[in-house]
């Protein structure tokens, strides 16, 4: 048996990873949902992944379909029970004034970025830590220019 | 004669930021930039600042030592009150130090530097001011890069990271250096007309209510 993977998506309630595929030996499209239990809020999506992708019952079914791929799709179920909205394509980040969003939203995109934030975070706890470290950069000469500057007719507004 | 009553009054006022071994230091730059992380980073953990909700501030009092004196700084910090995209005047009242903070994911952080920077040179034509490129941990190839506003302004340039604390202790300590200095050299003309301004309206005994002296009398009571 061999089972080509279409696309692949979420359900909400209950949490489940649906899979559009197509059975090779019938050329029949089919659907299967794998319900994704014992998920929380808190839990560990690339883990979750890993567990989905490679259970005894759904790899078979899997094997058309990428870890990260499940792993976003786990993000999106996580995101969901937190609350959070559904990323929707964004505006380029670097042009939005944050300034002018409402205090939910602003929330919202402070938690996307704390999101990075935690993941580069180097903790008191942490054996590498040092309280006040110095990195030097090269001087300024040394430096290329930046593209951001390159419209700075702007000033003239 | 301004009494008990007069000088307390006058207390929060910010006068305080007269004393030798007081400094205040503001936090400038937009929503998101990373400045709340930057002190929360400089401070560590469980460290609980004072939020006054009512003006949108967030002050972080903090004691050093600097030549065998203590020195007392006021962070201020902007808590909201950027989204309005233009500070209260009392904020940038007797500031001896500005922090400058972009995000060097975000474009629009750093173009909108020179409009936080004109706001502050309106108020405060001479203090020191440190810009800071915040959040090079995203992406370390900014640290190769050359941010034109600094050098165009003849500012220094911090490339710092909250999360993974590049430079942050740095920066503040350096900060407080630039405060202290200017405070002892300080010749600003602004701190002369204000302390004149000041004194008139102490003669004017605790009658005098312009819309500052209510505010910062009600930040006193927070403050309490």
């Amino acid at each position: 048996m061999s089972y080509v993977a279409k696309r692949c998506g979420v359900k909400f309630s209950p949490p489940a990873i649906v899979l559009i595929y197509e059975d090779a030996d019938t050329g029949k499209m089919r659907q299967r949902i794998m319900p994704v239990r014992n998920f929380s809020k808190f839990s560990d999506c690339s883990r979750a992944a890993e567990r989905l992708k490679n259970s005894l019952r759904h790899s078979p079914y899997l094997e058309g379909v990428s870890q990260e791929q499940l792993e976003r799709l786990h993000t999106v179920l996580r995101d969901h029970l937190l609350g959070r909205p559904l990323l929707t394509p964004r505006p380029d980040p670097g042009d939005e004034d944050l300034n002018k969003l409402e205090d939910e939203e602003l929330a919202c995109r402070k938690a996307q970025m704390d999101e990075l934030f935690e993941r580069n975070r180097r903790r008191e706890e942490d054996p590498d830590f040092v309280y006040d470290l110095e990195v030097e950069f090269p001087e300024s000469d040394a430096r290329e220019p930046c593209s951001w500057d390159e419209d700075e007719s702007d000033d003239a507004f | 004669m301004a009494g008990d009553d007069g000088g307390s009054l006058f207390d929060f006022d910010q006068a305080t930021y007269d004393a030798d071994e007081k400094v205040k230091i503001i936090c400038l730059g937009d929503s998101a930039v990373g400045k709340s992380k930057l002190m929360e980073r400089f401070l560590m953990d469980g460290y609980r600042p004072q939020q006054l909700s009512t003006y949108a501030l967030t002050l972080y009092k903090y004691s050093t030592t600097i030549d065998g004196k203590t020195v007392l700084v006021d962070f201020w910090d902007t808590a909201g009150q950027e989204r309005f995209q233009s500070m209260h005047p009392s904020y940038y009242h007797k500031a001896h130090a500005c922090i400058m903070v972009f995000d060097v994911q975000r474009k629009i952080t750093y173009k909108n530097l020179t409009n936080w920077y004109r706001e502050l040179r309106e108020y405060r034509p001479e203090i020191p001011c440190i810009v800071v490129a915040n959040k090079i941990d995203a992406d370390m190839k900014v640290t190769q890069r050359n941010f034109n506003f600094a050098k165009k302004q003849g500012l220094p340039l911090y490339y710092v990271s909250a999360a993974d604390g590049t430079n942050v202790v740095k920066l503040f300590k350096d900060a407080i250096k630039l405060a202290m200095s200017y405070k002892q050299n300080s010749s600003d003309f602004m701190d002369e007309v204000l302390q004149e301004l000041e004194n008139f309206e102490l003669e004017k005994k605790e009658g005098t209510s312009d819309k500052e002296d209510d505010l910062l009398q009600e930040m006193d009571q927070q403050l309490a």
